[in-house]
């Protein structure tokens, strides 16, 4: 389909704040996104219905849903799961994409959207955590693109292609059930399901990633991770605040910067499949 | 006999009895119901209740308790700033309500407003400084803006002052700033506004009273602006957000009252509770409704709750207003009126829409799952009626209850004799650098920094912590790209000099004027605005007083000679504990505008070789100085501004930044020279080598120490050193970039080759080790 006639759901409810630089990144590329409350996505909003299927992409930005008193999206996704699952599941399965960036990320681990090494679980399978330093911490960051095979987020970027990525949150250090956690690193491997890790810039290659370039302690560096299929990705840092490069440094600033290779990916993806 | 006499309603209301009340009882009802009005105030309320031939209610004497105190009508400050301030204005000046509003382009204008939140802060730093952030962030969406950053400077003790040394009553400074720091943190970064600029200061003066101030900015298109008043009779007072409770009551007596040792226990119901998570989506929905065209007005509740905002949206407009207060949400049952009028619960917004508008606006708010209720309207004349229960409980002339009294209070100048000492020339200068880097005001901030988010909403091109990543080093401003189709940025910086104000209030304000307009400058933006935060002691006391107005005349001279009006402004009072007055402390903030943000500037060196240069004069002024406090120096010869070579020197900085001549930039403050050099260094993740020999005769510690203002220092690109040395006259060149040490000679003496990476972490980990 025609690069203009996407629709992309940027959802969102009180305490979602990155809304708007997420659909920013999308208008600027051409696609027609759209912010929507979670309550028109429930229907109770008259005369502002709306379904997951109006749209070709779903968006969870960032921020801090419902306050995150209890756990880190916990509520944004038990709204949906009450709610919206059924067709949620069909969303995926269809192969059309859901990207959630950091409360984002939250949101679909809490949902079993991801890691989903199995299909869709009913309960989470993994938890973004409190940072190792106990702390929210806002800074810049590199992390490694690790997909070897054409995935619908990251085909603009090479294997092993180092981006520079703003990081901000208390909550995202990536773990996994202590007796299922071998098991579990081995699927996601072997599915290729790994999107992202954080490295050390000096020392790319080195699985020894210290603070704070690994920024919370998360197990083998994750920084974000597909569904087996790859149209889900849930990632920690902020491709939309890396957008264009003056964003993140001021050399070449108007281009685009290390995080709009998500944005044209997935909208590389839905012209080609749908 | 019995003053207060119980009405016959269903609630908590009475007559209060001032008819033929002598000084002695006035004062004490005044005490009994907090209302914090002198004898002569209350007399004047006496008076005119006697001409309407009755008693005033309870809720009568609250309402003009509030707006008569210190905080709401400005009384001991007016005529001072009336005579200094507010006349300075410019063609880009909008308005001065709420929040400021400068022209930015064609289109659009900025809110600014800058507001202290400091004796709440005092008794529960979390909630006081969280509080503070919701607070201001209304004062700018009110307007109609979108807030787009947070700045906070922040004032404590020493971090390692012994607990003995503590006043009874008072909380240790780091348990203080952790939970200020904490509180910022909860509200900023779940709002979703960047705070990208700040300052934390840590001294003795704040050791009984910190001090807390926050500033914002916002955007708006010029179409959209909102004022803080009604249309017309007939609009509907709409109330948005959250329940009216008892938290809160008296929070602006308790701002206009010295913090005592019973603060805690008298005055915590005064501190507000936020929640952002009620104010997010409330300015979601009132952008909502201000888009579509359907609001008159706004203005936040804040200070003196309903009864100041419903106040002033009439009176602001020429008219009166009838409320209801059955129809306010509230919190808790039994609340008496005078409570829901006063109270100062949180995330609260007044909304004046148009009769046939009002159902469209509630609809939006349903929408967003936030409260809105029509309260009651706008009416001719100048009547403000509030009924509750069917009872008339305030039936006041706005005038009247508007009015506070204007007090042209005493000032005289203390008489100090300031003692002279000049340390001995250090022998061991590189021990001295490593003090001065690891002193918590030189420090490095990281550990307040990065709990900030400073990039969410994507529209920051400078951070606070700027240079190589995982080695960055202090910016002087921050920088934001408020539009999406231009190129135009805003440059936000902060200036204090308390230490210098100490010494010289005058030339502390000068110096904070300064310290807000060179910082603009090294990051390639001009002044555009000033807005000040005046945080001093008592009013009444005339040392204080003097102190205040040797103040805010420097800050009309300094906005006068740089041609920029303060287009924002606050002033807090009573900043005395049983510890004594904070020093006088006027914060400054400045808003640049950056033509083209993709040429900004940042404070790391850039390149093996480059040149360095100064600009700027250095001078033996060490009084306040970091380096006088560390080596017992005392001094009553402070810095002092020349601005007219502030200007020139600015102007042609930025002629040369335009050219790309500069490759980085950083002001000189507290430590001096060195510190500045070395900042830079660790940005850039390189080393330097300078000698001072040619900036003056003068000893080198005091060459390399020396706080003078106006200076900067910058790396020239190689290349064009002749054009730069063409464009900014006066720059002297003292050293080059590279290497891995950061060496300083005098004349070919070499005081310190200190090794960058040492000097690096003793300037990070200094503060992580005090606070873990």
């Amino acid at each position: 389909m025609k690069l203009e006639d996407i629709r992309v759901a940027i959802l969102q409810m009180e305490g979602t704040n990155c809304e708007d630089e997420s659909y920013l990144a999308f208008e600027r590329l051409g696609a027609r996104p759209e912010k929507v409350h979670i309550k028109q996505m429930l229907g109770l909003v008259e005369g502002e219905e709306r379904s997951p299927f109006d749209y070709q992409i779903l968006m969870f930005p960032g921020g801090f849903s419902a306050g995150d008193y209890i756990r880190a999206g916990a509520i944004f996704a038990a709204i949906m799961k009450s709610r919206l699952m059924d067709e949620l599941r069909e969303y995926v399965n269809e192969g059309y994409p859901i990207l959630g960036v950091c409360n984002g990320f939250q949101i679909l681990v809490e949902l079993g959207m991801l890691p989903a090494t199995d299909g869709i679980s009913s309960a989470p399978q993994a938890a973004l955590t409190t940072n190792d330093s106990n702390r929210f911490e806002c800074r810049n960051i590199y992390i490694k693109h690790e997909k070897s095979s054409n995935s619908a987020f990251t085909s603009g970027y090479g294997k092993d292609e180092v981006l520079l990525m703003p990081v901000a949150h208390a909550e995202g250090k990536f773990t996994l059930d202590a007796h299922k956690e071998k098991e579990m690193l081995k699927k996601l491997n072997d599915n290729d399901q790994m999107a992202f890790r954080y490295v050390n810039p000096e020392e790319p290659e080195k699985d020894d990633v210290p603070y704070p370039w690994n920024p919370n302690g998360s197990v083998e560096n994750i920084a974000g991770i597909t569904n087996p299929d790859g149209n889900v990705l849930g990632m920690m840092p902020h491709p939309e605040r890396a957008f264009y490069n003056y964003m993140v440094n001021l050399q070449e600033p108007e281009n685009f910067g290390p995080g709009a290779g998500i944005f044209r990916s997935v909208l590389d993806y839905v012209s080609r499949k749908f | 006999m019995e003053r207060y006499l119980k009405k016959d309603a269903p609630f908590e209301l009475y007559e209060v009895v001032l008819e033929g009340a002598k000084d002695n009882e006035l004062k004490s009802i005044s005490d009994e119901m907090g209302l914090a009005l002198s004898v002569e105030e209350m007399k004047k309320v006496r008076d005119y209740f006697e001409k309407l031939g009755r008693n005033p209610t309870d809720a009568e004497l609250q309402a003009i308790g509030q707006a008569w105190s210190e905080h709401s009508c400005y009384k001991s400050s007016k005529a001072l700033l009336k005579e200094f301030i507010f006349s300075l204005k410019n063609e880009d000046f909008i308005a001065n309500e709420d929040a400021g509003l400068m022209s930015f382009d064609d289109e659009y204008a900025y809110a600014v407003a800058i507001e202290s939140h400091n004796h709440p802060s005092a008794i529960e730093p979390h909630g006081g400084a969280a509080t503070g952030v919701g607070g201001i962030l209304r004062d700018i969406a009110c307007m109609g803006a979108q807030p787009v950053v947070l700045v906070d400077p922040i004032f404590f003790g020493e971090l390692d002052t012994d607990y003995e040394k503590i006043p009874r009553g008072v909380k240790h400074p780091r348990y203080l700033f952790a939970g200020v720091v904490a509180g910022i943190r909860d509200y900023g970064n779940r709002m979703g506004i960047p705070t990208v600029n700040g300052i934390t200061y840590f001294y003795r003066g704040y050791t009984g009273n910190p001090l807390v101030n926050v500033g914002c900015v916002g955007i708006v298109r010029k179409d959209r602006i909102l004022h803080s008043r009604v249309g017309q009779a007939g609009d509907i007072f709409v109330l948005a957000g959250g329940r009216t409770g008892r938290d809160g009551i008296h929070g602006v007596t308790f701002a206009s009252l010295t913090l005592h040792e019973e603060s805690e226990e008298e005055s915590r119901g005064a501190v507000q509770l936020g929640d952002p998570i009620t104010e997010e989506p409330l300015f979601h929905a009132c952008f909502e409704a201000n888009e579509m065209g359907l609001v008159e007005g706004m203005k936040d509740l804040g200070g003196g709750g309903l009864s100041s905002c419903v106040g002033e949206m009439a009176l602001a407009a020429g008219l009166g207003a009838e409320v209801e207060l059955d129809d306010v949400p509230l919190k808790e049952e039994d609340m008496a009126p005078w409570e829901i009028w006063i109270s100062e619960s949180q995330e609260r917004m007044m909304l004046a829409v148009r009769p046939g508008n009002v159902d469209r606006v509630l609809k939006i708010f349903e929408k967003w799952d936030v409260l809105a209720n029509p309260i009651g309207k706008a009416v001719k004349g100048s009547q403000i009626k509030v009924k509750y229960g069917g009872e008339v409980v305030i039936d006041l002339d706005l005038n009247f209850y508007t009015a506070g009294p204007i007090y042209r209070r005493k000032y005289t100048k203390p008489r100090r004799k300031m003692e002279e000492f000049t340390p001995p020339e250090p022998e061991n200068y590189e021990e001295v650098f490593l003090k001065i880097l690891s002193h918590p005001d030189v420090a490095s901030k990281e550990w307040v920094i990065r709990q900030y988010d400073h990039q969410v909403r994507g529209s920051t091109v400078l951070t606070p912590m700027q240079g190589v990543v995982g080695h960055e080093s202090h910016g002087d401003a921050a920088i934001i790209k408020p539009r999406e189709n231009s190129w135009s940025g805003l440059a936000i910086s902060t200036g204090i000099a308390p230490r210098i104000s100490e010494i010289d209030p005058y030339w502390g304000a000068w110096n904070a004027v300064d310290e807000a307009y060179r910082a603009l400058i090294s990051v390639g933006a001009g002044l555009h605005s000033l807005s000040d935060c005046l945080n001093f002691g008592n009013p009444e006391n005339p040392h204080r007083f003097w102190e205040f107005r040797e103040s805010v005349r420097a800050l009309g001279e300094a906005g006068k000679a740089l041609g920029v009006p303060y287009a924002s402004g606050n002033v807090s009072f009573y900043n005395e504990s049983p510890a004594g007055a904070i020093p006088p402390t006027p914060t400054v903030m400045g808003v640049g505008i950056a033509e083209d943000v993709r040429k900004a500037i940042t404070s790391a060196f850039r390149r093996e070789n480059n040149p360095i240069y100064i600009i700027g004069q250095t001078g033996a002024e060490m009084g306040g100085s970091i380096y006088y406090e560390l080596s017992g120096g005392k001094s009553a010869a402070v810095p002092k501004v020349n601005v007219e070579t502030l200007k020139e020197n600015g102007d042609s900085l930025l002629r040369a930044m335009e050219k790309d001549m500069v490759m980085s930039a950083h002001d000189i403050g507290e430590g001096g020279i060195a510190v500045a050099l070395a900042e830079m260094c660790f940005g850039g993740k390189i080393g330097a080598d300078i000698d001072i020999g040619k900036i003056g005769r003068m000893r080198a510690d005091i060459k390399i120490f020396s706080e003078s203002p106006s200076r900067w220092i910058v790396e020239v690109d190689r290349k064009r050193e002749e054009e730069f040395r063409s464009i900014v006259k006066g720059a002297v060149r003292i050293g080059r970039v590279g290497g891995k040490h950061i060496g300083i000679s005098d004349f070919e003496r070499l005081l310190f080759d200190v090794s960058m990476e040492r000097a690096y972490s003793v300037w990070k980990e200094a503060i992580w080790k005090i606070m873990g």
